[in-house]
This record gives structure tokens, C-alpha cells and sequence, in this order.
């Protein structure tokens, strides 16, 4: 167990500083850009006074890596991202600006509250979508990997290859002109019940699917051509035992980590079809916060995902080093 | 050849066996029928993008407030847009066609960028190991923690999208990959015997590294690096998608999409269209990946 | 008796075919095989051996077929059995053992699972804990130390002796009628190589087991077959008995073969004479080196290995020096510190007399020409995206600035004195044979006329012609040029031929350093003797394998036990050996020797 703790520790230290640089990044790219995020606030009828007022108080004239620690610091001791500098705190409608003197202003939606808000729909939409693509996915893996080199690998390339080359944005609006629109058969706009998470999950599935079914493909096949899988059967052992407990056990590791990096293709993914969709989730926030230039919103997204993304890829080696015990924790 | 026993091999594939693993892989990958299909669609596709526009005469941008939203040629138009028009009504088929050469253009411009980036911090990284490798690595583990979308938005999100910064984008989100894959093989060439003869020799580092691990560890890669522009393609029409892309009047197949979508019930042609192109593009892309992927197998694993 | 017989091949014939070409392997093979009996069969590489092997239990590639004949195991037809037949057969009745034992077991559970899994899928009978301690059980009579544990580990912590016991165990586990060992011994050093024999041998003696032996060397098969066959090309070329064989080879092909084993002791060699007056070349002082790994067992530790312990000795100039010791003795580190690839944590090696750690970056470039370094695999080491004269011409344009023609004759010149067709000039390596690459690796390193050659096991890649014709070679430079050479060799026989004195390594230091006569003739350390009586001749060693070769493994070089490193293997160990570091001893005839038993007052 002393491998694990120290191998936990040890890259729980890593991703934090992993983190904060990515978000420093983010940050700094946030704040060189154009785009005056005072001038937002205070609308484009305020003065240049009015404007540079808010900026000082907001702490924009301070040199950047200041501005950045004294973010950290509310981040890390009270868990306090700010406050969104257009969405009021009961959320329904943005504020489109309003007069420097405006007293809602303290009123601002926090921005920990939007993103906890939409966050449950994004996970309900994500976790649907890897279930559809690893019930898909792994039978059809399997069964191209047990006969590498003949037609179902080939046949499961192909499709991999067709369903690889649909851009997510294209298949959306295919999918919703004939499954929605077409046959009514679900909904597809905004969100109601869990039906409205079933055609986006689909349209995500859709594009980590192949990724999969090649993943998979290749490393079971890879796997049976390993010397102790062939030799299996001459040592004695039934063919099932062999592909079950020796061939599979090697492949799920390779699987393993292609999730893990399909995790941020999904979270592209996610952004993309929410939008589409009209579906009120994370990703649609964050266009949302990119439209309205709201860098609190989209400085606490960025540090959210990469934080999700770290964390999914300690579980991930974790997880691999339990299933193959020679990988170094 | 762990699987063709040793005895048999010596004496079948002896003569083969020498030639580097990369020039079997090829010739291997050129006998593939996927190859073969995948190389002329592309080409074919490719060409023509470049050319119909300029052949036709055909101008994506020249409106024709009068023929808004006519269907393609096979579905009831006419020849004289053969695949229909948009809601201005401008012409489908030179607006897909020249989206795609933008699209094309973007890529293949970020797969060159990011291949010369990630190849170099990969080679230098690999070969130099130590705390220049580790903080080079440490560089690539934050920058593959920033979600490419996320880079995308905060850099094209809030200013006015060029070409040069959308194909920064594409850069930034692909080199950490290619550093890693470069490293792990200018790691492996590092410890071989021919590495170490030349440094007994007292060759340089710059002269191994030029000489000697270069012309072995990038020629894969940079056959990898071309299947990569069907990935870079999407990434690029699915920035426009978002209006992270270029801006209009300029046609690109991710804006022309995110139009056509507001006409989906009575035109569906607009929307869906210039996908086709895209997607029987990055088919042809995927086609030549696959071809090199199974070469690969059956030389590496003898599968 | 025909029912003795357990296993009867009757002309089998099995051709290969790869894209559309059609190449006959095996041809009209026969012999049979009577229960209890060791069979044995030898041919080179490339004979068709392993191909013969795995067509006796249904296992051959895909590209290759059975043309005609049978196999018969006790009755079955093997060619023709289906699935359902093999399975009851293979690993139950027959059991096989071939020449990778690392890759026979997942690398991700436990061996002792693994194998009791395997004793449970052939006799289903058998329970869970008791399958276990079976497997337990067979691993200490194969002498596994630490049975229990080691039967709990991976794959990947048993070292290759072991690993090939492990396999041995699993062919055996479900009560084997016949075991198929192809090659067991090949990749393993001699003493684990010679343990291995020792195994079969009780094998053979004591389990009611018939033993089909594979080998291509005759010296392995000797002490274990009843029988044998000669394969060659494919085709059986003489059936013998190991000892008639070795006395009387009937064919071309045998007597050849036999030529081809190494002799140590009956032939007289005309071996170069130590040359104790000579200038020293090159001088190693007590030269150690660590590498540090991390500890994966706690948060920041590290822990060292100790590659090489405090090594020393000098080279003459203009003589041989051989290196000897087994994988794992700090033979490569040594090198690498020769070479200068890396540093010494402590000692000196100094170079015509100049200390090497205090010369500056540039002497130490300009050095390099004057010591060269040729390596072992003749593929690995040469570039293969050069030509030839590129690459021979490689240390030309690092050292000296001349022209473009002058380069060029040099090089053409060099090839020709190695033995070189100098049309090979822009051609690439591609195509080209183990020797010549060799000759090229060679070149390349003559090229600038060193003053001393390091050569790292350059001809154990070779057979044996080669070997003879490339160390004629040697021979003629040393007398015409004067260079030095240092074999660094796993061979003996090689450095019986060729050195004029021997060091012999284990676990990172020279524990006996004498005269090729003494090294062979009186060797002090119990080590040097073991791996003398490991040696596969055909000859009557004076250091029987029975009171000589030594059981067990070098302990890790991460742990190094107290006292003499080789007490925990040696038969005569005293108890002062497992507490003293044993001294160097300065041997009256010359040389030196690091045990306590031979002491000034105990050399016999």
C-alpha cells in the first residue's frame, strides 16, 4: 500500500502544480487579449473615467501575476471564483451591461454557483455518452481483435474510419433534421426530461466510439499475437481462459488510457453539442461566457476542466497499475 | 518476427529483415487497396477544390437575391448551381469547394507547425534526458491539461480571429502529442549500439542528433503527421462551427454548416452538403491512416 | 518393441510459403521416440529445428503446412487431430519448453498462479490450494530458492535461469509423458546454462518422463540424450549416439559440426605471451560506480546499484587482456567507464599515463582516436541509413581534416586490410552478412590507426569460420601495428585463443586476474572454476561439473551481502567469507586472485 499512498501523493502534487499553471496561462491569455473586460461592465455608453475606475477597483491595473495571486487566493481559502461580471444572481437572463453606479452589480451571480448549477446536466450528458460508446464499442472491438487480419477487423477499420470522419457539428444537425424533425422520435432542443440527453449523448458517443473500436481492436490483437497468449493453448489452458483471463486482462490496459485521453476530446465534444442542442449544460456556459466575454466564468471553467482532466488520468494510471502490476506507480 | 519462429525466419526473410522498419512499413502500406482508394479520393477531392472555383468562374461570394435557396441540381434545381443555394443565394458548390481549401490550407499549415515543434522539443528532449527532458515533459503535461477547445476560446474567443491565430490553435493543441511520440522513439535510438559507437567516436550531440537519430525517428512520424490533417480539419471546420474561426464574408464549411442550420426544414441541402465534402475528405485521409496502421502491425507484429 | 514406442515421426514434410513462394523446411523426417527415452536432436540455426518442434504438437505458424507424412503420439495422429484431440493432449501429455521462457507467462499475475491455473485447466480434479502447493512443491525439486515466495511473484522478477525452471515446472506440472525442451539453453550464461543440463539430468533420472532435447549444440545434448539426430537443411543427415557422434561424425556435415565446437584444453594454442615489460597503456585504479534508481517502495528514495566495485588493473602495451564474467558482473559499465562515456564515482583511469577526469574536454576528444571501441551487433551497430564508406569514413572527418580523396583511400584502404571489397564503398549495410558488417564495424574503428582496441564479445555474433578468419585479423595487426587489444567476452574458448591474460569478473569486480596458461590450467577462484566447468565442450574437462559448478544465482548487485559476494554460492565458503571481504592475493607465478582460500600459504 506504501506504493500507492506515495504514488498518489506524489502525483496529486504534480497535477496541482499542473493546474495552476494551466490556469495561470489561461489567465494571462484572458487579460493580453482584447477586450476590455471593465468596459463591460461598465457599458458602452460609461465614460473612460467610469471605466478606469472600475478597472482600478477591479485590480486590472495591477501587474498580471499579482492580479493572478490574489485570484489564487480567494480560489484557494474561501473556494470563491468570483462573481460573473454580466449574469445577475438569479441567473435566468444575462445583464447586458448596466450604469457604473448600478447596485445590482454586487447582486452578480457567483460564478461557483453557475457552473455548480449546470454541472449535474454536462455529467448526466457525458456519462450517457460513454455508456452508449462502451456498449458499442466493446463488442465490436472484441470481436475485430479475435480475428485480426481478416474481415471483421477490417469491416470494424471501416467503420471506425466512416464514423471518425463525421464532424460532430454536421451529425447533430443530421441527426436532429431526421430522428427529431423527421420522426419525432425524441427531442432535441433545450432540456425538459432525461429524453432531451438521449440525442446529444448519441451525437458524443458517436465520436469517441471509433477511437475506441480501434483502441481496442488493436491492442487485443496485438495481445493475441503475444508469445504467452499463443502458448496458452499448447501449455494446456482452454481457449477461453486464454482470451479471458490473459488476452482481454492486456488489452483493457491500452483501452484504459485511450479513455483517459478521449476524456478531453469529449470535453470539446461536450461544448459543441450542447450548443447545438440548446442544452443547458457546462458547455453551453462556457460559449455562452466566450459571447458575453465574462473571464471570471471562463477562467474558472478552464481551471474545472483541467483540474477533471488530471484527475481522470491519476484514476486512470491507478487503475492500470492495478490490472498490470509492473507499471511503475 | 516473434511469431514466425526463429529458424524459419533466418531462412525466408533474411534478406528483408535489414531494411529499417519505416521503409518496410511504407512498402507495405502501398500495396494496401485502402491506400490506393483513400490516396485518389484525396487527390481527386483536393485538386478539385483548388480548381473548380477557378475553372468554373463560379463566385461563392456573388449573391443572387433571387434564386434564394434553390435545391441542388439531382433534387429539382438547375445546372446552373448544381448544388442549389444558400439563403443569400450564393453558389453551394464554389462555397463548399472553396471552404474546403480553407480548411485544407489551416491544417495543413498547423500539421507543418506542429510537426516541426513537437518533432524538435521531442527529438531535443529524448535525447538530452535530464532536467531539460523533465521540464520539457512537464511543459507538454500542462499544455495537454488545457482542453484544446478551452485554448481555442480564450485565445480566439476574445479577439477577431486571423488565419495565423486559428493555425496557432491548432499548433498549441497538437504538439504535445508529437513531442511525446518523438521523445519515446529519440529515447529508444539513444541507447542503440550505433548511437553509442558514434559517441566513442566523439561525435558531437548535435551531429548524432542530425545525423543519425533524425533520419531514422522522423520519417514515421512525419507519414503520421499527414493522417493527422484529417483530425486538424474537423478541429479547424468545428472553430468555425463555434464562430472561433474565420470570420464571414469568408466561406468556410464550419460557418456555412452554422448557417445552413437555421434552414434545416426547407433546405437541407445547406447544411448538410458541405459536410459530405468534408467528411468524404477526411475518409480519404482515414483510409491512407488505416492502410498504415495495419501495414504496421504486420510488420511489427507479424499479424 | 513396438509398443515402447511414445512418439513415432514417419517422413514428415512441412513447407513454408510467403507471398506465393514455396520453400520446403522439414523433409522426410523420421524417428521415433520410446517412452522414458531422451531423444536427441541437433542442427544450426536455421535448420528447421524449432519448425520440427512445433509441427510434433500441431503448432506451426500459419505459413507453414504439413506436406506429408505423420506424427504419431501413442497412437493419435497429431497432423490430423482436431481441437478437441490436441487439447487432451498438449500441456497434459506433452509438455513443452522452447527457447524464450520470459515470454511464456502473462507478465501481469503471479508465476505460481499461472501455473496453477494451467494444472487446474489439464486436471480439473485438482483444487485451488493444492495446485499451489504442488507448484511449490515442483519449484523446489527444480531448485528455486525460496519456493513460496517466488511462487507469489512476476514473471518479471525471475531472472532468466529461473524463469526457464518455471517453465520446466509448468511443461511438467500435469504429469507429462514427453517434454519437448527446444533450445532451453541458449539465451541463458553458461554456469545457469550448465544448471539447466544438470536439471534435465535429474529429470531423465528420476521422472518417468521421455525427453525430446533440442539443441544446436552438440556439448548440451551429450550429457543427456540416448540417441540423436542431425538435422540439416531441413533434412536428418545422421542418427547416432552422442558419443559416436563425437568420436567418429560420419557425414561432411557432422564432421564439421564437431570441427566447430570449441576446444580449451587438448589443442595446443599459440596464444600471445604476457608482455610484462611493455609500457602501460591504459591503467584502471580502483575504479567504482554507482547508479542510483528510484525506491518504488517509499515517497522519495532512491537506492544504488553497484555496477562496478573498486576495479583495477593495467594494460600493456601491444598485449591481449581479456575480460570475462557472466551477465550482470559490470563487464558493460566497465566499458562504458573505458569508453568514457560515463564517469567513475571514485578511482582513476588514466590513459598513457594521463588521468582522464583531469584532461580537458578537447584532450579527451583527441584521445578518442587512440582508443576504439568495437561492438557486438553487427546489425545494431552500424547505421543502416549510411553507406558504407560514410560510415567508415565517420571518424576520419570527426578527427582529421584531409580531402575528400585522401579520406576516400584512407577508407578504401582500411577496407581492404579487413577484408573489405572496396566496390562495398557507397553501397548501404542493407543486404550485407553478419561478418562483413562486422569487418565494417571493425574498419570503422581502425580507420584511425588507435593505439588500443576495445572489442565488446565482437565475434560472439559470428560462427565459428568467421571467428577464425577475424581473429587471423587481429593477429596480423597486432604484429604489424603493435595495438592493443581488450576482449570483453562471455566465451571462454574465444579468450583461451586469443588473450595473454584474463580477468574474470563477478558482481562488479575482477576477482582472479592470471596468465591464459594459469587461468586454464591452475585457476585459484572457486568462481573461475565453476565457469570452466560450465564450459560447452566436447573435451574432458578437468573441472568436473560435480565438484565444481556452483548452484544458485549472483545475489543482486542492489543488495551485496557482507564478505566475499560469491560466498553464498561457493562450495568451499568458510565462515570468514561471509563476513571479510576477501584480500587481493599477489600470486607467486604473477597475477592475483581476491578469495581467502588461496591465500600465499594455500596455493596448490
Amino acid at each position: 500500500m506504501v506504493r500507492v499512498t506515495s504514488f498518489l501523493l506524489r502525483r496529486l502534487a504534480q497535477s496541482v502544480v499542473i493546474v495552476l499553471l494551466a490556469s495561470l496561462i489561461v489567465f494571462c491569455l484572458l487579460r493580453t487579449g482584447p477586450g476590455n473586460p471593465a468596459r463591460m461592465i461598465a457599458g458602452g455608453m460609461a465614460t473612460e473615467e467610469t471605466v478606469e475606475k472600475i478597472a482600478t477597483e477591479m485590480g486590472l491595473r495591477s501587474p498580471m501575476l499579482v492580479q493572478y495571486f490574489i485570484y489564487l487566493k480567494k480560489v484557494v481559502l474561501h473556494g470563491d471564483f468570483g462573481t460573473s461580471f454580466v449574469r445577475p444572481k438569479s441567473g435566468a437572463s444575462a445583464v447586458a451591461g448596466g450604469r457604473a453606479d448600478d447596485p445590482t452589480r454586487a447582486e452578480r451571480a457567483r460564478v461557483i454557483d453557475l457552473i455548480l448549477d449546470r454541472l449535474p446536466l454536462t455529467l448526466q450528458l457525458a456519462m450517457m455518452a460513454m455508456a452508449i460508446a462502451l456498449s458499442v464499442s466493446i463488442p465490436i472491438g472484441l470481436f475485430a481483435g479475435l480475428h485480426a487480419g481478416r474481415w471483421p477487423d477490417a469491416a470494424a477499420l471501416m467503420l471506425s474510419s466512416v464514423l471518425v470522419s463525421m464532424p460532430n457539428f454536421w451529425l447533430a444537425g443530421i441527426l436532429v433534421l431526421v430522428v427529431s424533425i423527421q420522426l419525432h422520435w425524441l427531442p432535441a432542443v433545450g432540456y425538459r426530461d432525461v429524453t432531451y440527453s438521449i440525442l446529444p449523448a448519441i451525437v458524443l458517443a458517436i465520436e469517441i466510439i471509433p477511437v475506441l473500436v480501434r483502441s481496442l481492436a488493436l491492442s487485443l490483437g496485438a495481445m493475441m499475437s503475444q508469445n504467452f497468449v499463443r502458448i496458452g493453448l499448447i501449455r494446456g489452458l482452454h481457449p477461453s481462459q486464454v482470451i479471458y483471463h490473459h488476452a482481454m486482462k492486456g488489452a483493457s490496459v491500452p483501452l484504459l488510457n485511450m479513455l483517459g485521453v478521449q476524456l478531453s476530446a469529449l470535453l470539446g465534444g461536450v461544448l459543441v453539442v450542447e450548443y447545438i442542442f440548446d442544452y443547458p449544460g457546462l458547455g453551453a456556459l462556457t460559449i455562452e461566457a466566450v459571447l458575453q466575454r465574462d473571464f471570471p466564468l471562463i477562467q474558472a471553467i478552464a481551471m474545472l476542466t483541467s483540474a477533471i482532466f488530471v484527475v481522470i488520468n491519476i484514476l486512470v494510471d491507478l487503475l492500470a497499475g492495478l490490472i498490470d502490476p509492473r507499471l511503475e506507480y | 518476427m516473434t511469431v514466425i519462429d526463429a529458424d524459419f525466419s533466418e531462412a525466408l526473410v533474411a534478406d528483408e529483415k535489414e531494411l529499417s522498419v519505416a521503409r518496410r512499413i511504407w512498402l507495405e502500406t502501398r500495396k494496401s487497396p485502402w491506400f490506393t482508394v483513400g490516396l485518389g479520393l484525396f487527390v481527386v477531392l483536393v485538386l478539385g477544390a483548388f480548381l473548380y472555383p477557378l475553372l468554373s468562374g463560379a463566385d461563392p461570394q456573388v449573391m443572387h437575391f433571387r434564386e434564394k435557396l434553390l435545391p441542388p441540381a439531382f433534387a429539382g434545381g438547375s445546372w446552373a448551381y448544381p448544388l442549389g443555394t444558400d439563403q443569400l443565394g450564393r453558389d453551394m458548390l464554389s462555397r463548399s469547394l472553396v471552404g474546403l481549401q480553407i480548411s485544407f490550407l489551416l491544417a495543413l499549415a498547423a500539421v507543418v507547425l506542429t510537426f516541426a515543434v513537437g518533432a524538435a522539443i521531442g527529438l531535443y528532449s529524448g535525447f538530452h534526458g535530464g532536467l531539460t527532458d523533465q521540464l520539457l515533459m512537464r511543459v507538454v503535461d500542462v499544455q495537454l491539461s488545457i482542453p484544446p477547445i478551452i485554448l481555442a476560446i480564450t485565445i480566439l474567443g476574445v479577439t477577431r480571429p486571423t488565419p495565423a491565430l486559428v493555425v496557432l490553435v491548432l499548433t498549441l493543441a497538437g504538439w504535445p502529442t508529437y513531442a511525446r511520440v518523438t521523445r519515446a522513439a529519440a529515447l529508444g535510438e539513444r541507447e542503440r549500439e550505433y548511437v553509442r559507437a558514434a559517441r566513442v567516436l566523439g561525435a558531437s550531440d548535435l551531429r548524432i542528433l542530425g545525423l543519425l537519430i533524425a533520419p531514422v525517428v522522423l520519417p514515421p512520424l512525419a507519414f503520421a503527421a499527414v493522417l493527422d490533417l484529417a483530425r486538424l480539419m474537423i478541429f479547424e471546420a468545428t472553430l468555425d462551427f463555434l464562430g472561433l474561426g474565420l470570420q464571414p464574408p469568408t466561406p468556410t464549411l464550419g460557418t456555412i454548416i452554422a448557417d445552413g442550420r437555421k434552414y434545416l426544414m426547407n433546405a437541407w441541402w445547406v447544411a448538410s452538403l458541405p459536410g459530405v465534402f468534408l467528411i468524404v475528405v477526411l475518409l480519404a485521409v482515414n483510409m491512407m491512416g488505416v492502410a498504415l496502421e495495419r501495414a504496421r502491425n504486420r510488420v511489427l507484429g507479424g499479424l | 518393441m513396438p509398443s515402447d514406442i511414445l512418439l513415432g515421426v514417419d517422413n514428415l514434410g512441412v513447407a513454408a510459403s510467403i507471398g506465393g513462394r514455396s520453400k520446403v523446411v522439414l523433409d522426410n523426417i523420421s524417428f521415433a521416440v520410446s517412452r522414458r527415452e531422451t531423444f536427441g536432436i541437433i542442427g544450426r540455426s536455421g535448420s528447421g529445428k524449432s519448425v520440427l518442434a512445433k509441427a510434433l504438437i500441431g503448432w506451426l505458424d500459419p505459413a507453414l503446412s504439413v506436406t506429408g507424412g505423420a506424427v504419431s503420439f501413442d497412437g493419435v495422429d497429431m497432423v490430423g487431430a482436431d481441437a478437441a484431440q490436441l487439447r487432451a493432449i498438449r500441456g497434459r501429455r506433452i509438455g513443452y519448453v522452447g527457447a524464450d521462457p520470459t515470454t511464456v507467462f502473462d507478465p501481469t499475475i503471479p508465476i505460481g498462479r499461472q501455473i496453477a491455473e494451467k494444472l487446474r485447466a489439464v486436471r480439473p480434479e485438482v483444487g485451488h490450494k493444492e495446485a499451489l502447493d504442488r507448484v511449490v512443491e515442483l519449484f523446489e525439486t527444480v531448485r528455486i530458492p525460496d519456493a513460496r515466495l517466488r511462487a507469489g511473484e512476476l514473471p518479471s522478477k525471475f531472472s532468466g535461469g529461473m524463469i526457464q525452471r518455471a517453465a520446466i515446472v509448468d511443461a511438467m506440472i500435469g504429469g507429462t509423458e514427453l517434454l519437448i525442451a527446444d533450445n532451453v539453453t541458449q539465451p541463458l550464461d553458461v554456469t545457469v546454462a550448465a544448471q539447466i543440463i544438470r536439471l534435465f539430468q535429474m529429470l531423465r533420472n528420476e521422472v518417468n518422463t521421455a525427453i525430446l532435447f533440442i539443441s544446436s549444440s552438440l556439448p548440451m545434448v551429450k550429457n543427456i540424450a540416448d540417441r540423436l539426430v542431425v538435422l540439416e537443411e531441413g533434412r536428418v543427415v545422421e542418427r547416432s549416439t552422442p558419443e559416436r557422434l563425437a568420436a567418429h561424425p560420419e557425414t561432411a556435415y557432422s564432421q564439421a559440426l564437431i570441427a566447430q565446437i570449441p576446444r580449451i584444453w587438448s589443442r595446443e594454442m599459440a596464444h600471445p605471451a604476457v608482455k610484462a615489460d611493455a609500457a602501460t597503456v591504459l591503467s584502471v585504479q580502483d575504479v567504482k560506480r554507482n547508479y542510483r534508481v528510484r525506491n518504488q517502495r517509499s515517497l522519495f528514495g532512491s537506492v544504488s546499484i553497484q555496477a562496478v566495485r573498486g576495479v583495477s588493473f593495467d594494460v600493456k602495451s601491444g598485449e591481449s587482456l581479456g575480460i570475462v564474467g557472466e551477465s550482470g558482473c559490470g563487464k558493460s559499465t566497465l566499458l562504458r567507464l573505458l569508453t568514457w562515456l560515463d564517469m567513475p564515482d571514485a578511482g582513476r583511469i588514466s590513459f598513457d599515463g594521463v588521468d582522464l577526469g583531469k584532461m580537458s574536454r578537447n584532450d579527451r576528444f583527441h584521445l578518442r582516436a587512440r582508443l576504439q571501441l568495437v561492438l557486438q551487433d553487427p546489425y545494431g551497430s552500424i547505421p543502416a541509413h549510411w553507406t558504407v564508406g560514410r560510415i567508415i569514413s565517420e571518424p576520419l572527418r570527426l578527427h582529421r581534416s584531409m580531402l575528400a580523396s585522401e579520406r576516400r583511400t584512407r577508407v578504401t584502404d582500411t577496407m581492404v586490410e579487413v577484408g573489405l571489397d572496396p566496390g562495398l564503398y557507397s553501397k548501404l549495410p542493407v543486404g550485407l552478412s553478419a561478418g562483413q558488417r562486422q569487418r565494417i564495424n571493425l574498419a570503422r574503428a581502425l580507420v584511425l590507426e588507435p593505439a588500443i582496441l576495445l572489442l565488446d564479445e565482437t565475434l560472439s555474433a559470428l560462427d565459428q569460420t568467421e571467428q577464425t578468419r577475424l581473429i587471423a585479423l587481429f593477429e596480423r595487426l597486432q604484429s604489424a601495428r603493435g595495438i592493443t587489444y581488450l576482449f570483453i567476452s562471455h566465451d571462454l574458448a574465444m579468450v583461451r585463443r586469443v588473450c595473454s591474460r584474463v580477468a574474470v569478473m563477478y558482481l562488479g569486480k575482477i576477482v582472479e586476474l592470471v596468465s591464459n596458461e594459469m587461468l586454464f590450467f591452475a585457476p585459484q577462484h572457486p568462481y573461475t572454476k565453476a565457469l570452466l566447468s560450465a564450459a560447452p565442450t566436447l573435451e574432458e574437462s578437468p573441472y568436473a561439473r560435480d565438484d565444481y559448478l556452483v548452484e544458485g544465482e549472483p545475489p543482486s548487485p542492489l543488495l551485496i551481502p557482507a564478505g566475499c559476494s560469491f560466498a553464498n554460492r561457493c562450495p568451499q565458503a568458510l565462515p570468514v567469507c561471509r563476513q571479510q571481504e576477501p584480500p587481493v592475493h599477489h600470486l607467486p607465478q604473477g597475477g592475483i586472485v581476491a578469495c581467502h582460500l588461496a591465500g600465499e600459504d594455500r596455493v596448490t
